[in-house]
């Protein structure tokens, strides 16, 4: 308990110096005087530093933070829901069923309707998009699982709902033309910068019902670990349970995917790396534990991701996957025991 | 006395759409509180089934489940946790999980939303660990004990859960002999000293026959029910393996392979060393009780200083001394390819 607690504020307070730093860092060099005033004043001097500061790398770290965590709740729950270590919120085609309904938006619809969409309407439409694309598909896998007990079952459909909501959207990408297309993949590369004040409206709250909901699945995730069997046979309500962790996965990993585009390998990389921290498996501790180290993991990737003075911003889900396959390498290697969670 | 389980017309088995697939039916067994019950049959027989339907891990195709006069179905979830627990057969494997910690997953149906261990149930935990004797492992991984330590600790943790009764499918199943006897001993104890009510199923015939009150044997289209003894007199026990090689010897209890006798031989002798002689003459394919009473050979068990000797006499009248009994066998088994 004692050594949890060291590790838990080693944690923080690294986190909030990497929070620092990503304020700090960027495209744009701004000093340090000026950064400082213009977050406790809102006035860095010169007004392009301002705008800077507070409309771009201060929505930009929040967002970092808020989707490395709910990415990495999100892994730890599938994973002890499937009890497999490979599952994220990938795994299960949430990413992918979120894809399809920004898809039918931005290619769809707006090629065959012939409206185009612009600004902070087209924005919405795209959050909106993702999310029923990301419950329509979670909800097929939940009647599914009310009808097929086994487990692995649900999770290769998963993996086949995926590639289905894969393979329409290439279809509707060959149909597309140029701009639309370009505008698309835009999307799927992902960028924390998209998310600007008025979106961290509905992002922090959207987070934030998916965090609370999974604050009340800690014990049911706890009786998950051994199994349904076990877990019914201590009382658990095996449906409800599914269904709550299931519901707070997809708000969590389908709100992060719809603002800021797919990121992998934060939600399978994550749970592993808090399980060798704290060498426990009470998802009491790995929840909280993920929250913290999820949100480090994604500040540093964004500050990997940004060449000061070069003006170059990379894909955020490159750096994520750059830093996420090794760790999952890394793992398998250093005591292969990633054949259990 | 009261019946702590009874069922009425139970059917159990599988439902698969509009299919249904009926493996035992209409069951009405009685179990009386503190008794340990081994339940006995082949693989797919239906045990498992049985006891999935038992511990309401599915529900059952006709009738009904009684626990203490009360239908399971009409049993709110966490009221029947803290009525019945179930060990599977399945092993656990969790990194980074100790024997203590997994026996506190039984205390989960008494703790709040948050599965916050209160005193009282830290204290449930210890005593379930020292209950099964594994106070010196409590805060060892389970990944790195043993199987049947393994087994000891998911007997703790149902032990904590605190239930009257306890239903195991195959506890014994990945176990070496000896912990398969100490674990069902260990079943058979917490009957006597908790009160416990246990149910387990298991291929170990042998082993149920010297420690359950009673034996539920599953055979196709029949089920069997009585003390092991009481079984065994009503040559039930026999009578499952009337398909199979084995053979239950009902005056020994024991089991073995059915052979035909390839000779006879006479065989004298006394004590312990007479009765192991002839169960080595027996493997090698001689019985030694011949109706017609024409042996082959004659052998006899002696001992002279503290030494035993097995003097063999052949037909044509010449004799051999043997110092063992795999000289013996070893003299007599191309005697036998020969004939």
């Amino acid at each position: 308990m004692k050594k949890n607690l060291v590790i838990f504020s080693t944690l923080t307070i690294s986190l909030l110096g990497v929070f620092v730093a990503d304020l700090f860092w960027g495209s744009v060099h701004i000093p340090v005087k000026n950064i400082l005033q213009a977050l406790l004043w809102g006035n860095g001097g010169k007004e392009e530093w301002t705008l800077i500061v507070l409309d771009f790398r201060l929505p930009k770290a929040l967002t970092a933070v808020l989707a490395g965590s709910a990415l990495s709740i999100s892994g730890l729950q599938m994973q002890t829901m499937f009890r497999n270590p490979l599952a994220g919120p990938y795994t299960l085609g949430i990413s992918s069923g979120a894809s399809l309904g920004v898809a039918f938006v931005l290619l769809g619809f707006s090629s065959v309707l012939g409206f185009h969409l612009d600004g902070i309407a087209a924005n919405w439409v795209i959050v909106i998009s993702a999310w029923l694309g990301a419950g329509a598909v979670l909800l097929l896998i939940f009647l599914v699982s009310l009808r097929i007990n086994d487990i692995m079952t649900i999770l290769i459909l998963g993996i086949m709902f995926g590639s289905v909501s894969t393979a329409i959207v290439s279809v509707l990408q060959y149909f597309s033309n140029e701009v639309l297309l370009k505008s698309f993949l835009v999307w799927t590369m992902g960028s924390l910068g998209n998310v600007s004040g008025t979106h961290l409206w509905v992002l922090l709250p959207s987070v934030g019902i998916g965090l609370i909901i999974s604050l009340l699945t800690i014990k049911m995730l706890n009786l998950m670990l051994l199994g349904e069997n076990y877990a019914r046979s201590m009382g658990l309500n095996v449906n409800l349970a599914r269904f709550l962790i299931f519901f707070s996965t997809s708000i969590l990993a389908g709100s992060i995917t719809a603002f800021c585009g797919p990121i992998g390998f934060i939600g399978i990389a994550v749970p592993h790396i808090c399980r060798m921290l704290f060498k426990t498996s009470d998802q009491k501790v790995l929840l909280f534990a993920c929250i913290v180290v999820g949100a480090m993991l994604m500040l540093v990737s964004d500050l990997i991701s940004q060449i000061p003075g070069s003006g170059m911003v990379l894909p955020i889900n490159t750096v994520t996957a750059l830093l996420g396959i090794p760790v999952v390498i890394w793992i398998i290697f250093r005591n292969q025991r990633i054949s259990s969670i | 006395m009261k019946p702590i389980i009874e069922t009425s017309l139970l059917s159990v088995g599988y439902r698969n759409g509009t299919q249904t697939r009926e493996i035992i039916s209409e069951l009405n067994v009685s179990v009386n509180r503190g008794e340990l019950i081994g339940i006995i049959g082949q693989n797919g027989i239906g045990k498992s089934t049985l006891l999935r339907t038992l511990t309401q891990l599915q529900p059952p195709l006709k009738g009904n489940v009684l626990i203490d006069g009360k239908d399971i179905a009409h049993f709110p979830k966490n009221e029947f946790a803290r009525k019945v627990s179930f060990v599977s057969t399945e092993i656990i494997r969790l990194n980074h999980c100790t024997v203590r910690e997994l026996v506190a997953f039984g205390r989960y149906p008494y703790t709040n939303w948050f599965g916050k261990l209160t005193q009282e149930d830290e204290l449930a935990v210890s005593e379930a660990i020292g209950m099964v004797g594994m106070n010196n492992l409590a805060h060892r991984h389970i990944n790195e004990i043993s199987d049947g330590e393994r087994q000891r600790a998911m007997i703790a943790r149902s032990l904590a859960q605190d239930t009257d009764i306890i239903v195991l499918d195959e506890p014994t199943a990945f176990l070496d002999m000896p912990n398969k006897f100490e674990v069902v001993h260990l079943l058979c104890e917490l009957t006597r000293k908790k009160q416990k009510t246990i149910l387990f199923s298991s291929h170990d015939l042998n082993i149920a026959m010297k420690e359950a009150d009673r034996l539920w044997l599953i055979m196709p289209d029949t089920f069997l029910d009585g003390a092991p003894e009481d079984l065994v007199l009503q040559h039930s026990i026999s009578k499952i393996f009337e398909q199979t090689r084995l053979k239950f010897d009902s005056r020994k209890g024991e089991f073995s392979i059915r052979r035909k006798p390839v000779g006879y031989c006479q065989l004298t002798g006394k004590g312990t060393p007479l009765i192991w002689t002839k169960k080595a003459l027996e493997r090698i394919g001689f019985d030694t009780e011949s109706e017609t009473g024409d042996y082959a050979f004659d052998i006899d068990v002696i001992e002279i200083s503290h030494s035993l000797f097995w003097d063999l006499k052949l037909p044509n009248g010449s004799g051999l001394r043997f110092a063992s009994i795999y000289e013996l066998t070893t003299f007599l088994k191309p005697t036998i390819t020969s004939k």
